[in-house]
């Protein structure tokens, strides 16, 4: 077969062409650390690589979303804390007026102190976060949640709660409504409320109420009147479910609920037992102040004022139940929160390996093929330097 | 003694011509398509002299060149298709290094969008992140942009190298054509003895040729060459050349298209699939325009779900959600053969983005019946419904209208998705108009004594008129509830309440006289549930029958693309040696090999030198005769 002098050319120009082509391709990969750089090198791994640094920046995303709802439960869990020290406080007023000992101006000085303790809620249940927002405005956030009104305080958000996304399929609630935390406070024992009757004469006092039989009782409500010696009726509308002899300090049961009473309750005095309705906190405080502020002018007004501590002494604790109730969920979001932190790490890490593994370049071989392909160059243009000397016309 | 120097003499011209020919393949050693030629040496044919008779001498019958036309064939066709997998290759690797593995960012700008949405739904009061997520979502816009303009202009440059193409084309076929006859007429001139010159000018035009487009050639008796193009089109008949021609598309004029300047205008574009030319056309419907409209059905995608999550939510003014993206109009083209004045107007369906695809339509009628049948698979569906405004044709997820009753000839060219990505926008201004918020709020009533509790509510139907009317769901007794005081419906824990074009469910125990009330959620700033929704579509699957998500749609592009370029880069590579080794077999047969001819030129130096002695030696011969003859006579 003939070879022509110019093929040869031809074909070392194109040998040579595609060696230094090749230099460069691995010249490329290690001044750029990855084993390509077009997905035609790599179709496969391009589209992996491509998802998984997608997967890569969600679940950073995520962890931006944990750090933001992280913020926002921690600013609530230190109000609520914060709300707990000052019913705490408000608590050990009331114990203190209740005390039987005080006059007038003193529970008027500690309605002073309550008014104030009161002020303090308000602003907290009005906190805002590092956004303006009012965390216990639910998903009204830019308006102040709560003002005082002359019952209390009136709630100008939503039941909303909002949700972040921590994880794929997982959210949680960086926050909670103020009607949740503070208005749907149940009164009484939390199932049931005992109020003396407005014009109460005698010295009876509602002391600890408790359901016994949780069966038994029917959610219904009762009037126990009192009768000359302690001799009591209790009715459910006109019938009646029971009656007895009541005797200083004595417990009152029926249907399922026992009724602890001190003092001596005076003819025709009677006292409603009903099912817990919800009551704002606000209002609890409110009426606090108002029983403080009226205080004592005889007898029957002195069991009133008892009866009006006794009962927000109830609905202090079952706010503060409440508030530790709702600490606990920001608790327990806060767990999760940092359970899925922990796992987003691990999953970030694997993420990129799997990238690194996919498009990260093994500098060992890179360096042992750029070797190699040098060899070759070298190799091929002295081969073509010797053979192109060999032509017959030198030996002419 | 004559004999001698008529012998030495005719030897003498003959290798002086020899050597010239030597020279001549010396000279022309690197000269394209130069064929190696050698002299053809014959005895000369001897006066007859009885019994003993010498030969004459030698002369030169004719200067023939090495050339075989089956080597040159395979060459040639070896040419085209390597000549159509270069144009290709130049295409598919732009695009395999514009778009990187990224796709020019596309990936990352998506994937940003979406982080800016969560980071919305963290602080949906926040005018800074929603400041944030209109920009990125021109970013978004401007990625779907540039992509695709990087596509177009490959496309503009396909259409200035096909008219660059076929005016080489033509040129050169006049250049054969020209050949041809002085070829004819060169042939008859001398005895049938072809001018090798013209010869291999003519063959290295026909390769040249080949590298543009295939070609196949046929040879007349009287040594002219035919070319013909495509099916048997003829582009060369001895002197006469068809030029061709560059024709819009019937159906888009900005894509040009080959035609036969005779036949009246006869496209032969579909018959063109190698050479230059060949690639440039499967560059086009291959590669560019794929690319184009799946690009453009990512951006369909992503505008049509980011869109429908805004509908159904409120922004910070408490109205529904305006639209933030709009994606170029779905293109439906009559062709420019149809006899009539119908137009067709075509949009993608709401609900019909699992089954939009990448590809084009045409829309024929043949029969009566309509066609659509996918320019790529070949696949034809029949459309449902009538083509009129309130019955439009429907299939593969678009929606087609015709302005009248068409012809049964007509056709249309349906796009859905070609222009998508090229004109999608950001068309919202306002950050406070993103819908973080969701567009019912529920509340339970501070009244309710049952344990029962309402879930947020989700819309269903943001097109429903009294979707933000205030709606009451009153419990009239522990299992039954009344909806704005309707008739009693049967209650079930957990179970779908739909009204309004909202849904909610109330799960637990009522009692009897408890209420909830739907209302809009104007001035629930601090929701974030749409916002919420829509960073979550991220991982939804929209595309391809709900299978794809936009971002895998993003990989599952530079997949394909990758895919395509590395398989085009290999069959590129693998032609490039089928075509080294037709070039050696051609050159192994008409090549100038410097060896031989220096091996020839001794040889015939030699063969020179030797007649001039033999010449010589005539002379002596004369002499030793002259002397004698003069010592008898003086």
């Amino acid at each position: 077969m003939r070879v022509t002098q110019s093929l040869e050319q031809t074909q070392f120009l194109t040998a040579i062409g595609s060696l230094e082509s090749g230099i460069n391709q691995t010249q490329n990969q290690m001044s750029s650390g990855l084993s390509f750089t077009t997905a035609s090198q790599n179709p496969t791994a391009a589209g992996s690589v491509n998802n998984y640094q997608q997967a890569l920046a969600q679940s950073q995303q995520y962890g931006t979303n944990a750090t933001s709802a992280q913020t926002n439960l921690n600013t609530e869990d230190n109000a609520l804390s914060q709300v707990q020290s000052q019913l705490q406080a408000l608590r050990d007023l009331a114990l203190e007026a209740n005390s039987g000992i005080l006059t007038n101006s003193n529970l008027s000085a500690i309605a002073t102190q309550a008014v104030q303790i009161q002020n303090s809620l308000l602003s907290l249940a009005n906190t805002t976060n590092g956004n303006g927002e009012y965390i216990f405005g639910g998903f009204d956030a830019q308006t102040q949640p709560f003002t005082l009104s002359a019952t209390g305080a009136t709630y100008n958000g939503d039941q909303g709660q909002r949700q972040v996304q921590i994880a794929a399929g997982q959210t949680v609630a960086d926050g909670d409504n103020g009607d949740t935390v503070f208005n749907q406070i149940k009164t009484g024992n939390g199932t049931f409320t005992v109020a003396p009757a407005a014009g109460n004469t005698g010295s009876g006092v509602v002391g600890a109420t408790t359901v016994s039989n949780p069966a038994a009782y029917d959610g219904g409500t009762y009037a126990i009147s009192f009768a000359a010696g302690g001799a009591y009726t209790v009715k459910e509308g006109a019938t009646v479910v029971a009656t007895g002899t009541y005797t200083d300090g004595g417990t009152i049961a029926f249907n399922g609920v026992q009724v602890t009473l001190s003092g001596q309750p005076a003819t025709g005095d009677s006292f409603t037992l009903a099912p817990s309705t919800n009551q704002s906190l606000f209002t609890t405080v409110q009426n606090l102040v108002n029983a403080l502020q009226t205080g004592i002018s005889s007898p029957g007004s002195s069991a009133a004022l008892s009866n009006s501590i006794n009962s927000s002494i109830n609905n202090i604790d079952q706010a503060l139940n409440q508030t530790s109730d709702v600490r606990a969920t920001i608790g327990g979001r806060l767990n999760s929160i940092t359970t899925q932190q922990s796992v987003a790490t691990s999953q970030q890490t694997q993420l990129q390996q799997s990238i690194t593994n996919l498009q990260g370049l093994d500098y060992a071989s890179a360096i042992t093929t750029l070797d190699q392909q040098n060899t070759t160059l070298s190799a091929a243009l002295q081969a073509f330097t010797m053979t192109q000397g060999l032509t017959l016309f030198k030996f002419l | 003694m004559a004999d001698v120097f008529g012998i030495s003499i005719s030897a003498l011209q003959a290798f002086q011509q020899a050597i010239n020919v030597t020279s001549n393949n010396i000279a022309n050693a690197s000269t394209p398509g130069y064929d190696v030629e050698s002299a053809n040496l014959t005895e000369a044919i001897p006066q007859s002299n009885g019994a003993a008779t010498v030969g004459a001498g030698v002369v030169v019958t004719g200067i023939s060149r090495a050339y075989s036309q089956a080597a040159a064939n395979q060459l040639n066709t070896s040419q085209s298709s390597l000549g159509q997998l270069n144009a290709l290759q130049n295409y598919s690797s732009q695009i395999d290094n514009l778009f990187g593995t990224t796709i020019g960012g596309l990936s990352t700008s998506l994937q940003n969008f979406y982080s800016a949405f969560s980071n919305v739904a963290n602080n949906p009061t926040s005018t800074a992140s929603r400041q944030a997520l209109l920009s990125q979502a021109q970013a978004v816009a401007s990625s779907f942009q540039s992509a695709s303009g990087e596509l177009n202009s490959l496309n503009t440059d396909v259409n200035s190298r096909i008219t660059a193409d076929v005016q080489q084309i033509n040129s050169i076929a006049t250049a054969i054509s020209t050949l041809n006859q002085q070829i004819v007429v060169g042939t008859a001139q001398d005895g049938n003895q072809p001018p090798n010159e013209l010869m291999d000018q003519r063959d290295q035009l026909v390769s040249n040729l080949s590298q543009l487009v295939g070609v196949t050639t046929t040879t007349d008796p009287d040594g002219a060459l035919n070319v013909f193009v495509g099916n048997g089109q003829p582009l060369v008949l001895q002197g006469q050349t068809t030029q061709l021609t560059t024709v819009a598309n019937q159906f888009n004029a900005s894509q040009l298209e080959i035609s036969t300047s005779t036949a009246n205008g006869n496209v032969i574009s579909g018959s063109i699939t190698s050479g230059d030319l060949g690639g440039l056309l499967a560059a086009r419907s291959q590669v560019i325009n794929p690319a184009l409209g799946q690009l453009g059905q990512i951006a369909t995608g992503l505008s049509q779900t980011v869109n429908a999550q805004q509908a159904d939510g409120l922004d910070l003014n408490g109205n529904l959600g305006a639209n933030i993206f709009s994606v170029g109009t779905p293109l439906a083209i009559a062709s420019s053969k149809n006899t009539d004045a119908v137009t067709a107007g075509v949009s993608v369906n709401a609900n019909g983005l699992g089954a939009l695809t990448a590809d084009s339509y045409i829309l024929s009628f043949q029969g009566g019946t309509p066609s659509l049948t996918d320019t790529t698979t070949g696949v034809s569906v029949t459309p449902t419904g009538a083509g009129t405004t309130a019955s439009p044709y429907v299939a593969n997820g678009v929606s087609i209208v015709l302005s009248g009753a068409p012809a049964a000839s007509d056709q249309f060219l349906i796009q859905p998705t070609a222009t998508a990505a090229s004109s999608m926008s950001v068309v919202m201004t306002n950050p406070s108009q993103i819908a973080a918020a969701g567009a019912v709020k529920t509340t339970a009533a501070g009244t309710n004594t049952g344990a029962a509790t309402i879930s947020p509510g989700t819309v269903l139907n943001s097109a429903n008129p009294n979707l933000l009317a205030p709606v009451s769901i009153a419990f009239t007794s522990p299992t039954t509830y009344t909806i704005n005081g309707g008739a009693p419906t049967a209650y079930t824990s957990g179970g779908n309440i739909n009204f309004d074009g909202w849904q909610v469910q109330i799960s637990g125990a009522p009692a009897a006289g408890d209420s909830f009330t739907v209302t809009s959620n104007a001035g629930g700033t601090g929701d974030n549930r749409n916002a919420l929704a829509a960073a979550n579509q991220q991982n939804v699957g929209v595309l391809n029958n709900g299978t794809t998500s936009v971002t895998a749609g993003v990989s599952a592009l530079i997949t394909g693309l990758g895919s395509q370029a590395q398989q085009i880069n290999t069959a590129q590579t693998a032609q490039a040696a089928v075509n080294a080794q037709a070039l050696s077999s051609v050159q192994s047969v008409s090549g100038v090999n410097m060896d031989e001819e220096a091996a020839n030129l001794l040889q015939w130096q030699q063969a020179y030198q030797a007649a001039a002695q033999a010449l010589t030696v005539g002379n002596s011969l004369f002499t030793t005769l002259i002397d004698s003859v003069n010592g008898t006579f003086t």
